[in-house]
């Protein structure tokens, strides 16, 4: 995978940068950073595997509402993400499963809760062959 | 305008309907033109049936859609529009002040003790869940009825809801407009304080202001007090992303042109506008109870160590306050009576004395208006006044508001010691997160003094109090 991803400051918050050759690998590399900053994936188990699927009116939208229902699988379902993979992506829809684990505090460090992942500031495109995507979460 | 206003004309940008108008003095003025909020105060600026002016109070600082610290009223019978954005992620997040019957010098000696019991005692920080349970059936009836259905369950009594903004429970509120997930989100968590700047302080008064007021509030110098801050948790944050996500197409449906997707809206009237108001207010029921159960474990803990069996009775609330929700009130507009929905985001309520909604015993005073500060400096306790009623639809600041990232913070920290520089200053912290304390140092925030100054000095507050703390528990 040659997609990378980064975080960088925001007042009050933290935002991620992601560059890749595929949108799945964008998604991918986005979500995969986002779990890091919650639970770090180092510590997480890949024992068993749930589905997420979204819509939304277009890619930058889908972003944010992919990255919202992995977040969803975190902290709503309490289920501790090792790795995610895109199984399906267009422009309004994308599909993925995410490897992992029940979420156990003793077990896994949680660093952080994500209030949401917003809009402001929100970039998600194809530029000459190459995703980028900043997207902006609320700590 | 003058040494505290600073006016954004109509027509910087496209699209403004109303002025920018922030309160702000000299000395902040350079950190709130750097931090963003400005270009935010003018993008709320273009809200339909925005009335007045689109404002900002002095602990402004950069936010989503709204910046923290703008007010924004609009008209409802005029093409007013409810944005969940001016409201933020955390519905109803707010502050609840409590006196003792202890004072400084008896908690002094205690200090760190008390601190490690009630850290031990009160659910703080990621993942932390809370000791009461409810069922979904008692869990709709909090999203409905807030702090009275706690009053029913022996949770609360008539006196925590009096001295509660709205008692503690906003009309209107629909359980079943807030989703499974919001409440599946929120289920352990009513009565947990979070993580992030949500805290408990024990402070002491260090400063009275009017003897008179502090008096009826049955507050005096040295007096030990609680401080709580904390908001609808998981719950209210899966609100606000439901209602950011169901409201995408309302813009594009009702006509209205945004300069930022962030502050997605809705009219009050329509039924997305109905439904968001709904969900929001269950929300902020939510946040009272939570804050509630906080006191309560609050006042049990306080109780055990003091071996008191009439501490926890003595541990006696003063005022609840929100800082970020959206209401339906009426206020005079140009002589005229209009029914507006008044946007508060990093804003508290300020009204004036006279006001029917405050509890009898306030009402000749004006409402208290608690801000706190930052973990090493001071809060305050204010007062609502005439001015604020006629100048910012009854709202003043909300806190001191920060300065530096998170991040910014914890590299400004590496190298020393928060806690022990606290300690140095009298004042015990613990943090559940390795980076808590780090993060909310003092320093990542304005000068809270400062702050309250410029409010005081526009007219639309007026000091009672300031506390100093004690004790820390940040999540």
């Amino acid at each position: 995978m040659s997609g990378r991803c980064e975080t960088f400051d925001h007042t009050a918050d933290v935002g991620l940068s992601a560059h890749a050759d595929s949108p799945e690998e964008l998604l991918e590399v986005l979500a995969e950073c986002m779990c890091d900053q919650v639970c770090p994936r180092k510590n997480v188990a890949p024992d068993s595997e749930r589905e997420i699927s979204v819509e939304a009116p277009d890619f930058e939208a889908l972003t944010v509402d992919f990255l919202d229902a992995v977040l969803g699988a975190i902290q709503i379902d309490r289920f501790a993400v090792a790795s995610v993979k895109v199984t399906g992506v267009t422009q309004t829809s994308a599909s993925a499963e995410l490897l992992g684990t029940d979420l156990d505090p003793r077990r896994h460090e949680i660093l952080t809760e994500i209030k949401a992942v917003t809009y402001h500031e929100l970039e998600a495109l194809e530029r000459g062959g190459q995703w980028t995507a900043r997207v902006i979460l609320d700590l | 305008m003058d040494a505290n206003r600073w006016r954004i004309p109509k027509g910087s940008q496209p699209g403004m309907r109303v002025d920018g108008l922030i309160f702000s003095s000299a000395e902040l003025i350079g950190d709130v033109i750097s931090g963003g909020g400005p270009k935010q105060v003018a993008n709320v600026a273009a809200l339909p049936g925005i009335v007045g002016a689109s404002m900002a109070m002095p602990d402004i600082h950069w936010g989503y859609g709204f910046p923290i610290g703008g007010v924004a009223a609009t008209d409802v019978d005029d093409g007013g529009v409810v944005s969940p954005g001016g409201v933020g992620y955390d519905i109803n997040c707010g502050v609840r002040m409590m006196r003792s019957n202890l004072d400084a010098g008896d908690v002094r000696p205690h200090i760190s003790k008390l601190t490690e019991h009630l850290f031990a005692d009160i659910p703080a920080g990621v993942g932390v869940s809370g000791p009461f349970t409810f069922s979904s059936k008692e869990m709709r009836k909090i999203l409905a009825c807030g702090v009275e259905h706690l009053i029913s369950c022996g949770l609360a009594d008539a006196s925590d809801a009096e001295a509660t903004e709205s008692s503690g429970c906003l009309g209107g509120a629909d359980a079943d407009a807030v989703s499974p997930q919001a409440q599946k989100r929120g289920a352990d968590q009513c009565g947990t304080l979070g993580a992030g700047n949500h805290f408990v302080e024990i402070q002491y008064v260090d400063e009275v202001y009017d003897a008179r007021a502090a008096a009826v509030m049955g507050m005096k110098l040295g007096q030990v007090t609680v401080m709580i801050h904390s908001g609808s948790r998981g719950l209210g944050h899966q609100v606000c992303g439901d209602y950011l996500k169901s409201l995408r197409s309302a813009p594009g449906k009702y006509g209205i042109e945004l300069p930022d997707r962030q502050l997605v809206c809705a009219p009050v009237k329509s039924s997305e506008g109905q439904q968001y108001l709904a969900a929001m207010r269950a929300a902020a029921n939510f946040a009272w109870c939570n804050r509630q159960l906080l006191a309560v474990q609050v006042r049990k803990s306080m109780s055990q160590f003091f071996g008191a069996r009439d501490t926890d009775a003595r541990i006696t609330q003063v005022y609840d306050v929100a800082h970020n929700i959206a209401k339906i009130e009426t206020h005079t507009v140009t002589g005229r009576r209009r029914r507006l929905c008044v946007h508060r985001k990093g804003a508290t309520r300020a009204f004036g004395p006279g006001h029917r909604e405050l509890p009898a015993c306030l009402r000749p005073l004006g409402q208290p208006v608690l801000i706190p500060g930052d973990m090493g400096t001071a809060s305050y306790v204010l007062l609502g006044t005439q001015t604020a009623m006629d100048r910012t639809f009854g709202s003043a600041c909300h806190g001191a508001g920060r300065v530096m990232s998170r991040k910014q913070a914890i590299r400004h920290a590496q190298g020393r010691r928060i806690d022990v520089e606290l300690a140095r200053a009298g004042i015990t912290a613990r943090a559940r997160g390795r980076t808590g304390l780090a993060e909310e140092q003092p320093d990542a925030y304005k000068d809270i003094d400062a702050v309250v100054e410029c409010v005081c000095s526009v007219g639309l507050a007026s000091k009672v109090l300031r506390l100093i703390p004690m004790g820390v528990i940040k999540g």
